[in-house]
């Protein structure tokens, strides 16, 4: 891996090739710059850890979006997922033992998840229906169960949740962590492991996936799965960091994982993306919302540069194809 | 014609095209007369396409001049082609699946016809353009319903639906089956007449020397001279096309057929398809050859077999052992592989690395119980493949589509070769692949067979079947409907059992 890199830069026109290739972490770095240059607040360890604990749970479904979208689907949604699943968690760790309600929470998820999954690879509904149905069902649960106001945690075990979630290791938020640790975890999967392969073979081309043995339903079945646990590790983090559950969280939070994810390089055809450059893209996100806070923009230019930013960076994939 | 004088209708001279620093054409001269059948030809990636797309306006040429009708023309998009007659029926079909069979014949008249459509008119118009060719197709279909033959066939009614005084056809009978490259012959013939200036390109040799009134041969970008057809010879052309003598198409093998079948079919019918009662056996060593025509139901035997399609009854038993095939995953759990003749749609993975289209079907040997792959040895697994079927790249990690045909087409032998396929059905092997990678691929047909494999062949191409196979089982309507034996191999044969009738008596 070094070596390639070495070899792209000592060639000719090597460096634009690789900015190029690795254009997102080069728009992330450059960000970066700016941000530094343009707000003396920007590289507080306090303003830090807070971008970061802002983007940990977007960052957490964007990984389950990226693997929904090498399969060459789409889930929209995971955003009120979250919603449903952090009221079920304030509900159930007032009620159980804290890993029992853990364990419940993202069972749920998965289990909810299932539901797409099995429209999508068994009843062969297009990704976009089946996922747009079970985010108004999810949102919908969601008001219901919680009589449309916010649970508060309750017990000592919601309190071990909320310290967990606004403390930090050694610096790092814990939730941060958590968030990394599911983009190690991805990226391992995605590069040494099997399933991380077969994703992508059939989001590249599911008919020769079939016709090479591949069981193209089982996995298609298991991205939506896995996606919708993980939208219930992001319930849980964003549950605890404000100690409560709200059927209003995760508003449109599908939208940005979307957006990260293609920053990111994904194609929505799937077939092609990596986890760690959807990790930029979360990042970029992240550090745009940031920036434009502390240089005191309000929210609706925010949505404006946004929206400038992801046609910036896809148009710049562009060359990289070439 | 205004100048009358000129025997040329297209002059194209001095083209040369760069991509970047790729040189595709250098200093390429082609000359057309009104009313003749010019064959281009040139192994992939000698040029072809660049050349043809020059001169419809999809590429610009970096220098050289294109005359048309003694004035030069300089087409910046296939609009500008399309007014100055010139139309093309390119090898990857380009119509729109979700219009009507009419709609894709006149879309380019879509855009410039006044607000409202004459649906009507224009399915006419269009049903009696298909019919003048000969083909049954209804033109109110939606493309998507069609077959791959007709879908072809849409496209040259396509490119006849205007006032063409150019006409170049791109591999177009690739599909076809004998009867239908006959009628297309004669279409061709029809315009010939009319004084349409036909360019054809084509690997078949056969049929460039049953039409064509002179050749051109491309060869890395160069042309190597037009000469006529009366002048030259297959071997001759084969030389100029590979560069160097070209002894035989078909490479003469060792044959150590087994005694024992390693695989059996009875009785098999589909539940979907025309496919009934197909019974037949193939021998550890032997290469069977199943030829047929276009829609006689080989491609669907195979892939039900395959478990791609449903089964109604029948019963398959390999090594002596009856196996059931509900989907491909038991397929290829059996160690039965399949290559599809649609390489792009249904073979590769055309954005993924060659060592990950061949691993795609290898991975347990690979990987640990919780699916982790030993990296190292894949690449051992792949390198090795790579060599052994010598795919032409750079390296493993190149994507496949910037791979030749040939060098796909291994690509998807090799997702078999490297599970050890006991019996491996492969559908038009060399479907699209340039003269040289043909013979590195009947080759590997030879080895693999040699091995011990089960080779089942489907062919459209009658020498090619003739050439590589051992037996051929001949299809008609959804069932066999005769076996031949080498030494009754003759295109006569395998024709009259594909339309239904028995061999001549010979006395």
């Amino acid at each position: 891996m070094t070596s390639t890199i070495k070899q792209q830069l000592s060639s000719p026109g090597g460096i634009l090739k690789f900015l190029v290739k690795y254009n997102t972490i080069f728009i992330f770095v450059l960000l970066l710059i700016f941000s530094a240059l343009i707000s003396d607040v920007f590289f507080t360890s306090v303003n830090l850890s807070n971008l970061l604990k802002q983007v940990s749970g977007i960052g957490i479904i964007s990984i389950g979006m990226l693997i929904v979208i090498l399969t060459g689907g789409i889930d929209l949604s995971v955003g009120s997922m979250v919603a449903l699943l952090a009221v079920t968690f304030a509900i159930l760790v007032n009620v159980f033992i804290l890993p029992v309600a853990i364990i419940l929470t993202i069972i749920m998820g998965f289990g909810l998840g299932s539901i797409s999954g099995y429209l999508v690879a068994y009843q062969k509904m297009a990704p976009f229906v089946a996922t747009l149905a079970l985010m108004t069902i999810a949102r919908g649960l969601g008001f219901i169960y919680s009589k449309g106001s916010p649970i508060t945690f309750k017990t000592p075990g919601g309190e071990f949740m909320s310290n967990f979630a606004n403390n930090a290791t050694l610096g790092v938020p814990n939730i941060a962590i958590v968030f990394f640790i599911i983009v190690i975890m991805a990226m391992v999967m995605l590069r040494y492991n099997v399933f991380g392969r077969l994703i992508i073979a059939i989001g590249s081309n599911e008919e020769a996936s079939r016709l090479s043995g591949i069981k193209v339903n089982k996995y298609k079945f298991l991205v939506y799965a896995i996606s919708g646990a993980l939208a219930a590790t992001a319930a849980i983090i964003v549950a605890s960091r404000t100690n409560l559950g709200s059927p209003n969280m995760g508003m449109a939070w599908e939208l940005d994982a979307i957006a990260a994810v293609v920053i990111g390089g994904a194609s929505l055809n799937g077939g092609r993306g990596t986890a760690i450059n959807t990790l930029m893209g979360v990042l970029i996100l992240g550090l745009i919302g940031n920036i434009l806070n502390l240089l005191n923009v309000p929210s609706y230019p925010q949505q404006v540069v946004k929206g400038a930013i992801i046609i910036f960076a896809v148009l710049l994939q562009r060359f990289e194809s070439k | 014609m205004k100048n009358s004088e000129n025997e040329y209708r297209l002059e194209m001279t001095g083209i040369s095209k760069s991509f970047g620093v790729v040189s595709v054409l250098k200093d390429v001269n082609l000359k057309v007369k009104p009313g003749e059948i010019h064959a281009l030809l040139g192994e992939n990636g000698a040029g072809k396409s660049t050349l043809i797309k020059i001169l419809s306006g999809v590429h610009q040429k970096d220098s050289g001049k294109v005359i048309l009708n003694g004035e030069e023309i300089n087409p910046k998009n296939t609009h500008d082609g399309q007014v100055l007659g010139i139309s093309v029926v390119y090898q990857e079909l380009s119509l729109v699946n979700d219009l009507s069979v009419a709609e894709n014949i006149y879309l380019h008249k879509l855009g410039a016809s006044k607000f409202w459509m004459n649906w009507k008119g224009i399915t006419k118009d269009a049903q009696e353009l298909i019919d003048s060719l000969g083909f049954k197709i209804d033109a109110s279909a939606r493309v998507r319903d069609l077959s791959i033959v007709q879908k072809q066939v849409v496209e040259i009614a396509k490119a006849l639906s205007e006032d063409t005084k150019v006409l170049v056809l791109d591999e177009p009978t690739t599909v076809f089956d004998p009867n239908d490259i006959k009628k297309l012959f004669n279409n061709l013939f029809k315009l010939k007449e009319k004084g349409v200036s036909i360019i054809y390109i084509s690997h078949h040799l056969d049929e460039i020397f049953k039409i064509a009134d002179s050749i051109t041969v491309l060869r890395d970008g160069v042309d190597t001279g037009t000469m006529a057809v009366k002048d030259t010879d297959k071997d001759g052309v084969i030389r100029l096309m590979i560069g160097r003598e070209l002894k035989d198409l078909y490479p003469v093998r060792d044959i150590k057929i087994g005694d024992v079948p390693v695989f059996e079919v009875r009785n098999l019918t589909a539940k979907d398809t025309l496919v009934h009662d197909v019974s037949f056996s193939v021998k550890p060593g032997e290469v069977l050859g199943i030829a047929g025509l276009g829609g006689s139901g080989r491609t669907e035997t195979a892939k039900l077999i395959f478990g791609a399609d449903k089964k109604k009854s029948g019963t398959l038993i390999l090594n002596g052992k009856e196996i059931k095939t509900k989907t491909p995953v038991c397929a290829v759990g059996h160690q039965i592989g399949f290559v599809s003749e649609d390489r792009k749609e249904e073979g590769v993975f055309l954005p993924l690395s060659i060592r990950r289209n061949i691993s795609v079907t290898s991975f347990k040997p690979i990987s640990s119980r919780l699916g982790f792959l030993n990296v190292d040895k894949e690449y051992v697994n792949v390198l090795d493949l790579i060599d052994k079927l010598s795919i032409k790249a750079p390296s493993s990690e190149v994507n496949v589509n910037n791979l030749s045909g040939g060098n796909q087409q291994k690509v998807a032998l090799a997702k078999w070769l490297s599970i050890d396929s006991k019996v491996i059905f492969i559908d038009e092997p060399t479907r699209g692949v340039d003269v040289g990678a043909k013979i590195e691929i009947y080759n590997l047909i030879n080895e693999v067979a040699a091995k011990g494999v089960g080779v089942v062949v489907i062919s459209s191409d009658m020498p090619e079947i003739m050439g590589i196979a051992d037996r051929i089982l001949v299809m008609h309507k959804g069932t066999f409907y005769g076996e031949l034996q080498k030494e009754q191999f003759s295109e006569e044969n395998i024709l009259r059992y594909s339309i239904g009738e028995p061999l001549k008596q010979l006395n």
